[in-house]
């Protein structure tokens, strides 16, 4: 599976991903040694990352095509893993049985993983096609291909993650010819029905009381118990707000996240943190970082050699994207609070593993775009 | 570009895809600077609000102490179990009822009442669960740190007052400001807020603002969880001025102990220094303990004694010196007869007027207690001959009765430094009043005025300031308990955040005595008569102490209507005196309330404060109360 390292490699290699993918974790560890000076959370993102740059240079040396041949066998594998959670080998974190313990290996959480297998599934399986519109069967095939890593996550159970899954099929089926008109179709009527669904689930009593009031933290702010579920929505953009235009420069002594006051400032909330210590600045620049991060990879896409090459990388770009975006906007008090890490930032090994995983996919597809 | 021959507009797709990436970006970054740029300064306000907490630091109440420096009033640490917030989210808090109930020696119910009190406040640093820990308790606490992490001992300044009864209606008691309080203006100007302490009657309340402290504050980062971070900033506080007070808790002590061996224990007695109006002792009976008030408003067993304390039909909480108002009886006629001399009715050549055995008043005889023929002042003051004040109150009229209370000051207040000092009735005040309801003013009200009954009820205090003017040449002192404020040094620095002021030592500020007009002949005459009631086959004769000139005068108010003898409605006994008679170091007043004959109950009463007066002070040697006012003189 190891590649031979050869010069042409080198000169092809995509460093300014690469290095833009490091600093941005880089710049990560610094905000979680700002989130808790004095717990060890960056030492281990530091270690984490580490492993992540071995496991992204293993992948980017790899022949992507060989990968994306082998995925039924990674998706299965996947989906036992994610199975593995929900027996006792399980670990209960915060009411989620989201992690699995292995001997020798360790805790990991196997749904940020399983995304990696999903992308390459459904790479193969509509990179495969000819061309023409989106049939009905392509549609429940993928519908299927999502099916079992979606419903093994539900049953942790854990909606955020799951929902990071649903961009990579929409990724796909856009790019595989869906008509634009079922496009606006679905994303009016999303409009509609994600409003309508809250309040039926309201309603029917479907919706869980701390996820109505996290709903509501964001409607209406005020009115919502400052020391119930809304606290992490009003914590959160006092400390955005309090990071002003440079920030506090790590003044730990009335930091937000030292101060307890910021809930889980290491991982949901690490945004925040930046914010309060980089202030506007830092944040734009890290917007600014991520943007080019994004282009640079969709770059890679448009001049990928094959299909399935441009699939897997557009579905990382769009997942990537979405990811930012719910966490950021979870942290500026705009959408509701979902556990969603942010993608190079947030601590945890399993996520950052799978980011520099990803993106070690898109920089073997680039190095090998005039190989035919 | 092998991938855009296929079709579908397929690099148009990724473009778009993009596009939608940029703008979730660009939306992020548009309310970033809404958030940091814009409203930037309000979140980091709301940041700051949220971790600073003041956490005040109590400042000592000044102390009081009497004459001598012997302590009144003082401050006390008292330790309270506290329960922390923090590790009782853990913990499921019914599981410790039993334990902290055995552990303090609580009831169980109690116990519960507290926690519920907790269970309704999700943000708190600690809250009490009993107040003035026992030592015991601090041990059980201390012991069993790792079993109740939730348990901490806090020290708290608590006043105390060790005489407990004793002079509690002059010392008063403090509390927790009231939220009516400070609401007023007057308490807003002075800083106070909720929870502060303040003086409630008495010396603690007409002194508040001199023996109250300043307090001080440590100003600190808390976390989340209310717990203190990191310390900012403190101020220390500044203490409260020790309050010297010109009481003899000597003779304080004597006085309290004679009143309440009396048959009703009820009454009060005064004592002054007559040559300045120091007062040397004020007690009351029945009397309360101050202490009750100060730890047991928050306990219920607390607010029970409190509440029974309001209810006595005794009236423990009323100082009868300065809040009382009874009729003078045959003490009257002291201020009388200054006045039948100065008004020219009697002179001191010819003072005489017929007793008769009493007197008629159309239809109705009142008598005399005995028929003294025509007697001179002196030996009507010395027998108290009811005929000769009949007498002498008709022919000075009721306008000259009027013109003695004006002059005595029994219509104004004394001017005593304590709260809440009554005003005393007299004819002044009663005339329009009689003369509105029953068309005219009648001659008997004006023989009733003339002993000390009917329209005149007056206050203790009122009283012994004129009669101790008699002593020295009719100068009336206003009496007064402050002898020192001690000074406080400045805390702080100057012109920096938390500087308080030095301040500054002071006495009391003599306001001019009122001069009472009368020649040395007159007033010679007066004391003359007054000498005799003690020394010269008076009324009072049991209670002379030889080598010890008492001037004094017995008074027996009828407290029913007068004629009649009501069962419990006993008269009032006074005794109002002072001595040594030819110069004057001490002046005592006693009245019991209802127990009969002036000179059999309140004359006694009187003797046990010259007595402890004497024991003190023994004669034959120098120097009385203070030498330098007595040399002055």
């Amino acid at each position: 599976m190891v590649a031979i390292i050869e010069k042409r490699d080198l000169r092809d290699f995509d460093w300014l991903t690469s290095l833009l993918a490091i600093a941005i974790a880089g710049f990560g560890v610094w905000q979680i040694h700002n989130a808790l000076p004095t717990e060890n959370y960056w030492t281990k993102q530091i270690f984490g990352i580490g492993i992540a740059v071995v496991a992204f240079l293993v992948v980017a040396f790899s022949d992507y095509r060989w990968i994306i041949d082998s995925a039924p066998y990674f998706y299965v594998f996947g989906l036992v893993l994610l199975a593995l959670v929900l027996t006792p080998l399980g670990v209960e974190v915060n009411g989620q049985q989201a992690w699995v313990k292995l001997p020798v290996v360790g805790q990991f959480q196997p749904s940020e993983f399983m995304k990696i297998p999903t992308v390459l599934m459904l790479a193969k399986y509509f990179g495969a096609r000819r061309g023409g519109e989106l049939t009905l069967r392509e549609v429940f095939i993928g519908g299927a291909i999502m099916a079992g890593p979606i419903g093994l996550i539900m049953l942790e159970p854990d909606a955020g993650q799951a929902i990071t899954y649903f961009p990579l099929l929409a990724a796909v089926f856009f790019l595989s010819g869906i008509k634009i008109r079922y496009v606006v179709i679905l994303t009016v009527a999303i409009a509609v029905l994600v409003p309508a669904a809250y309040m039926v689930g309201v309603k029917t009593g479907k919706i869980k009381r701390y996820q109505q009031e996290r709903i509501n933290a964001i409607i209406d702010p005020d009115s919502v118990d400052p020391r119930g579920y809304g606290y992490h929505t009003i914590q959160s953009v006092i400390t955005v707000g309090k990071g002003g235009l440079s920030g506090i420069k790590g003044d730990s002594e009335t930091s937000q996240s030292v101060l307890k006051f910021l809930p889980e400032p290491q991982t949901d909330f690490i945004f925040a943190v930046t914010a309060e210590n980089t202030g506007f600045i830092g944040c734009v620049s890290l917007l600014l970082a991520y943007a080019l991060l994004l282009s640079r990879l969709i770059s890679g896409a448009r001049e990928a050699n094959d299909r399935p090459a441009m699939l897997v990388i557009m579905a990382i770009v769009t997942a990537m994207s979405f990811q930012i975006f719910i966490n950021v906007g979870m942290a500026l008090g705009f959408l509701p609070v979902i556990g969603v890490p942010l993608p190079l930032m947030s601590a945890g090994l399993s996520a950052i593993l799978t980011t520099f995983i990803a993106i070690g996919f898109a920089v073997s597809i680039r190095m090998r775009r005039f190989v035919n | 570009m092998k991938l855009n021959e296929q079709g579908q507009n397929l690099f148009a797709r990724i473009g778009t895809i993009q596009v939608v990436a940029f703008v979730l970006l660009t939306i992020l970054g548009v309310r970033l600077y809404y958030l940091q740029v814009v409203q930037g300064a309000y979140w980091a306000e709301r940041a700051e609000n949220q971790r600073i907490r003041l956490i005040p630091i109590p400042a000592p109440r000044g102390a009081i102490f009497d004459r001598n420096g012997k302590i009144l009033v003082d401050s006390r640490p008292t330790y309270n179990v506290v329960l922390s917030n923090e590790p009782l989210k853990k913990l499921d808090i019914n599981d410790r009822v039993e334990d902290y109930a055995r552990g303090l020696g609580l009831e169980t119910r109690y116990v519960v009442e507290r926690l519920n009190l907790i269970k309704k406040q999700n943000d708190f640093e600690t809250m009490v669960l009993k107040e003035n820990a026992t030592i015991g308790d601090i041990s059980w606490v201390e012991s069993h740190t790792l079993e109740y992490p939730e348990l901490r001992i806090e020290l708290q300044p608590q006043r105390f007052y060790p005489l407990g009864t004793v002079m509690a209606h002059v010392l008063g008691y403090v509390g927790e400001i009231s939220p009516k309080q400070l609401e007023s203006e007057e308490w807003k100007a002075k800083g106070l807020r909720p929870g502060d302490i303040i003086g409630k009657g008495g010396l603690e309340e007409y002194y508040d603002e001199f023996l109250r402290g300043r307090p001080g504050y440590r100003k600190v980062i808390v976390d989340s969880r209310g717990r203190v971070q990191s310390e900012i900033e403190v101020v220390q506080p500044q203490a409260g001025q020790d309050l010297i007070t010109t009481v003899d808790l000597d003779l304080q002590l004597a006085a309290e102990q004679k009143l309440s061996d009396t048959p009703t224990k009820r009454g009060t007695i005064i004592a002054e220094d007559p040559n300045n109006g120091e007062i040397l002792v004020m007690a009351s009976l029945p009397s309360f303990d101050p202490n009750i008030f100060v730890q047991g408003s928050k306990t219920p067993e607390g607010r029970k004694q409190i509440a029974a304390y309001w209810q006595d039909e005794q009236r423990p909480l009323f100082n009868r010196a300065i809040q009382g108002r009874y009729p003078p009886g045959s003490t009257w006629k002291i201020p009388e007869s200054v006045a039948g001399l100065e008004q020219g009715v009697i002179t001191v050549a010819h003072s005489n007027l017929a007793c008769g055995g009493g007197i008629q008043i159309g239809n109705k005889f009142t008598r005399c207690m005995g028929n003294h023929g025509s007697p001179p002042l002196g030996y009507a003051i010395t027998h108290s001959c009811d005929g000769y004040y009949y007498r002498l109150a008709l022919k000075m009229g009721i306008e000259g009765i009027i013109k003695m209370v004006e002059n005595f000051d029994y219509d104004k207040r004394s001017g005593i430094d304590l709260p809440n000092e009554k005003i005393s009735q007299t004819p002044k005040s009663w005339k329009p009043i009689i003369e509105k309801r029953e068309g005219k003013w009648s001659d008997i009200r004006t023989v009733y005025s003339g002993i000390g009954q009917d329209t005149v009820v007056i206050t203790p205090i009122s009283h012994i300031r004129a009669i101790a003017s008699i002593g020295v040449r009719g100068r009336m002192y206003t009496p007064h308990f402050l002898k020192e404020f001690k000074a406080i040094a400045a805390m702080g620095e100057e012109g920096q955040a938390g500087y308080f002021p030095a301040r500054a030592a002071f006495t009391f500020q003599h306001p001019e005595p009122k001069i009472i007009e009368m020649t040395p002949e007159q007033n010679d005459l007066i004391v003359k008569g007054m000498w005799g009631v003690v020394n010269a086959g008076g009324t009072a004769t049991s209670i002379k102490i030889p080598g010890f000139d008492i001037a004094g005068k017995t008074g027996t108010a009828q407290v029913a209507e007068l004629g009649k003898d009501v069962g419990a409605k006993k008269d009032h006994a006074w005794f109002a005196s002072f001595a040594p008679a030819e110069k004057p170091e001490i002046a005592v007043l006693a009245l019991v309330e209802n127990v009969g004959f002036g000179g059999s109950f309140a004359a006694p009463a009187v003797k046990g404060v010259y007595e402890a007066y004497l024991l003190k002070h023994p004669r034959g040697e120098q120097p009385p109360i203070d030498a330098k006012l007595v040399a002055k003189r």
